[in-house]
């Protein structure tokens, strides 16, 4: 009787064994789940979503494209120290967090800067973080894109460390069901983070709790240099979730339709108690892994060339003006708007410069202790004897 | 205004880019975000866009020069909106001159590249770094041989790899640095103290060629020595005999030991070809010799120099002795031919009438085995239970234990002992006449 209550308390543990592995199950964590071919052709059932919505999951795709673009030159020019892109994953950063409510929570992992724009974050914001300016949140301290966002948008700042996120988001889950908070947490991971043990500490909790949680598997087929092939010998990535006793879905992540789709279903089910799902996103990094890398060190050129013929952004493009939600002229109107607002950010917030060197000793205690303030004054002494010193190192 | 483009730390913490290939020239216009040249570091090969509009001004580093990071790449002309602007990851040079003689004009017609040759000084390979890299492959080495490499300024991508998957090792980067300086293999040169009387030679000519050949050897080869005794005693019986009858047919005519020595190495090299073999380290091959050339180290006043007893296996002992003693005189007298001087497939050394006990030759490069020959000597030696005085003589093989194993090494000096220790039948023996 007590225990029960216990058990209660932590969030009505349910013990039996969940039944998903029939071959209907199988078939779903095995085949590939497409809507819109790549020739941007409808394969599936039509979509009933709304037009201000599909052109709303155009504008976000294409704001995360455009901001690669243009940061990623930043990058080189010198203006920014690093960069990351999601070039090529669009449809699966933008087609997610666009099926979740306002108020649910978003884990991201590396490539999801798109995501937090779509949530509300200003680009400006972003660009500070690149900058790591006066403006930034975290005044500099994080590496580039790795940026804080305000609280209340509830989207987690990213880890460096692969696949740390899943606990965190396993728990901010198991939290919502012990509050009966009707709220829904999307993780997102790249196929990579599969073989990392918080994988498992994560995914098997939210399951064993059934926390309402999504995880959603960006396999993008590049751990860094490592590819799909060597991260696992299962025969996918989201029939792992069936071992785990939860959904699998092997999704096309480049059909921004078919990940919309899926991950709208898995909140559902989530949200009223059906437990986490783990979906696969079948789809490519067009890009390298950072501004550091070099992808063809590792990867063929045709192998590049076969998956830029998938792009997710050009088959949406092609499927909204052949149904005349977003002809070529809004679409163009659509990329001038967001060619505009980045460079607006950019022009904005490159001036800005460092935040104060005071900031050094800020937000870790209330009050700065007597030595750090003895520190930064011998700092600001040695800073003002010798000022060309820190210009040069510009 | 001339905006100047420092490079930028483009791969979190490289400190040096390789220019592969510039895409504009100079006097070019050049638009915001244009791709400007493509820069290679330790981390990746990536293209460098325009950060300003403008015209190209100087090009500052010729391709396949390295830029360091905060050296200005580029200078760039900026039209007249962008000079207003302020500058940040680059500067605007304070002093327009500095840039290039044409600040200010915007409509200088586009120069030609080689305006950047002062700094090309240090040429460009026919293939580009990055295109190597891509045909061979990525290069396999760790930090600590990378750092070596840095400061040897040895680029690991021509080095070839000893180490377990073609992985290149610190020696390996370290035989690469002494391989590319110059003729020689020569190490840092050492420079020393002089005193008042000392007197300085000339290190060149064949002392250098030694010295060479020596030092490359002893870095080369995994030098292992064995020493074995040889019981002489009916050698030097049978020796005097023949100088007996020798001296009947030519008074003053004699025969040395050497012959007898020569005739037993020939014949047991047949036996082991492993160490009548080179190794041929480009081609990865152990190269066992068809002919057995004796190289003989031979003392003379300029210093050692090896003459060659071709086909000593085909000669008889008493015709060895002739060749031995013509060539000796021809390399005393410097009258060898070059060909007489080289081509050994296997070296003697032998210190004649001094001897020695025992030495640790070096291996004549790249051979795989020396023979030294010592002094024959009256010596106590046990036979049959009792200490008896004998003739003895000690041999002292050095092998590359790389390619001959330490049991082929005694093997094959047994089986001159063998022959030495019974050396009638190296008397008798008629070998075929040399066509």
């Amino acid at each position: 009787m007590a225990l029960a209550k216990i058990r209660a308390g932590m969030g009505d543990v349910d013990s039996e064994s969940v039944e998903v592995w029939s071959d209907e199950d199988e078939a779903r964590a095995t085949g590939l789940l497409q809507l819109l071919g790549p020739d941007g052709r409808l394969v599936g059932a039509p979509p009933k979503l709304e037009p201000a919505l599909l052109r709303e999951l155009h504008r976000g795709m294409l704001r995360a494209r455009v901001l690669d673009e243009k940061m990623l030159l930043l990058q080189r020019q010198g203006r920014i120290a690093f960069y990351a892109e999601a070039r090529g994953q669009e449809a699966a950063v933008i087609g997610a967090i666009a099926a979740l409510e306002s108020n649910d929570y978003v884990v991201p992992a590396h490539r999801e800067l798109g995501a937090a724009l779509y949530r509300g974050l200003p680009i400006a914001n972003v660009v500070a973080q690149l900058y790591g300016n006066a403006h930034d949140v975290a005044r500099g301290r994080q590496m580039p894109v790795h940026l804080a966002t305000p609280r209340a948008l509830r989207f987690i700042p990213p880890s460096s460390c692969v696949a740390t996120q899943l606990p965190h988001a396993a728990g901010l889950a198991w939290a919502a069901k012990m509050r009966r908070d009707p709220v829904v947490v999307l993780a997102y991971l790249g196929e990579g983070a599969t073989s990392a043990e918080d994988f498992h500490a994560g995914v098997n909790f939210a399951a064993v709790y059934r926390a309402p949680c999504v995880f959603l598997c960006e396999n993008n087929q590049w751990a860094i240099s490592t590819p799909a092939s060597r991260q696992t010998a299962s025969r996918t990535f989201a029939i792992k979730a069936l071992a785990y006793g939860m959904p699998g879905v092997r999704v096309d992540g480049n059909d921004v339709l078919a990940v919309h789709a899926t991950v709208r279903e898995a909140a559902a089910r989530a949200r009223v108690g059906g437990g986490p799902t783990l979906i696969e996103a079948v789809t490519y990094r067009l890009g390298a892994h950072s501004s550091s890398d070099d992808p063809h060190r590792y990867r063929s050129e045709a192998d590049e060339a076969s998956w830029k013929g998938k792009d997710p952004l050009e088959r949406f493009s092609i499927w909204l003006a052949a149904t005349g939600t977003l002809d070529a002229a809004g679409a163009a109107a659509q990329r001038a708007a967001v060619e505009a607002e980045i460079a607006a950010a950019v022009e904005a917030e490159e001036g800005i410069g460092p935040p104060p060197l005071r900031s050094l000793i800020e937000n870790v205690f209330a009050q700065p202790p007597a030595a750090l303030e003895e520190q930064l004054a011998d700092l600001e002494r040695v800073r003002a004897s010798a000022p060309a010193s820190h210009d040069a190192d510009r | 205004m001339i905006y100047e483009f420092r490079l930028p730390d483009i791969g979190e913490g490289v400190v040096e880019g390789e220019v592969v290939r510039w895409l504009v020239k100079e006097g070019d216009p050049l638009r915001m975000d244009q791709p400007m040249v493509e820069i290679m570091t330790d981390k990746a090969t990536v293209e460098i866009p325009a950060p300003r509009a403008g015209r190209v001004g100087k090009r500052m580093f010729a391709e396949g020069q390295l830029c360091p990071v905060g050296k200005v790449l580029i200078t760039i002309e900026l039209a007249d909106e962008g000079a207003a602007e302020g500058s940040r990851g680059g500067s605007p040079s304070r002093n327009a001159a500095e840039g290039g003689a044409h600040a200010g004009t915007g409509t200088r017609p586009a120069g030609p590249a080689t305006s950047v040759a002062p700094l090309a000084g240090r040429g460009t390979a026919p293939l580009s770094p990055a295109a190597r890299a891509r045909a061979l492959g990525p290069v396999l080495a760790t930090p600590a041989t990378r750092k070596l490499a840095r400061d040897l300024g040895v680029d690991l991508r021509g080095v070839f790899g000893t180490g377990p998957a073609a992985r290149i090792t610190s020696d390996d980067v370290r035989n690469h640095a002494g391989g590319g300086r110059g003729a020689g293999a020569a190490p840092p040169p050492i420079s020393i103290a002089r005193e008042p009387g000392d007197v300085a030679i000339p290190f060149r000519g064949l002392r250098r060629r030694i010295a060479e050949n020596m030092a490359r050897s002893k870095h080369a080869a995994a030098h292992f020595l064995y020493v074995e005794e040889v019981d002489c005693t009916e050698l030097v019986a049978l020796r005097a005999q023949v100088n007996v009858r020798l001296a009947k047919d030519a008074p003053g005519r004699k025969i040395t030991f050497l012959p007898f020595i020569v005739k037993a190495t020939a014949q047991a090299l047949l036996v082991f070809p492993q160490l009548n073999a080179a190794l041929d380290e480009a081609a990865g091959e152990i190269v066992q010799r068809k002919h057995v050339h004796m190289g003989l180290a031979t003392a003379t006043a300029a210093g050692l120099v090896v003459p060659v007893v071709r086909d000593a296996d085909t000669l008889s002992v008493a015709a060895l002795g002739k060749e031995i003693d013509r060539l000796a005189e021809a390399t005393r007298s410097g009258k060898a031919t070059r060909e007489e001087l080289s081509g050994s497939t296997f070296t003697i050394t032998s210190l004649g009438q001094l001897g020695g006990v025992l030495a640790a030759p070096i291996i004549n490069h790249p051979e795989v085995a020396i023979l030294g020959v010592h002094k024959i000597a009256k010596r106590p030696a046990v036979r049959d239970g009792a200490i008896v005085v004998r003739d003895l003589m000690n041999l002292s093989i050095s092998v590359d234990h790389r390619v001959v194993d330490g049991y082929d090494a005694a093997r094959f000096v047994a089986a001159i002992k063998e022959a030495l220790e019974a050396p009638a039948g190296l008397w008798q023996e008629q070998a075929p006449r040399k066509a």
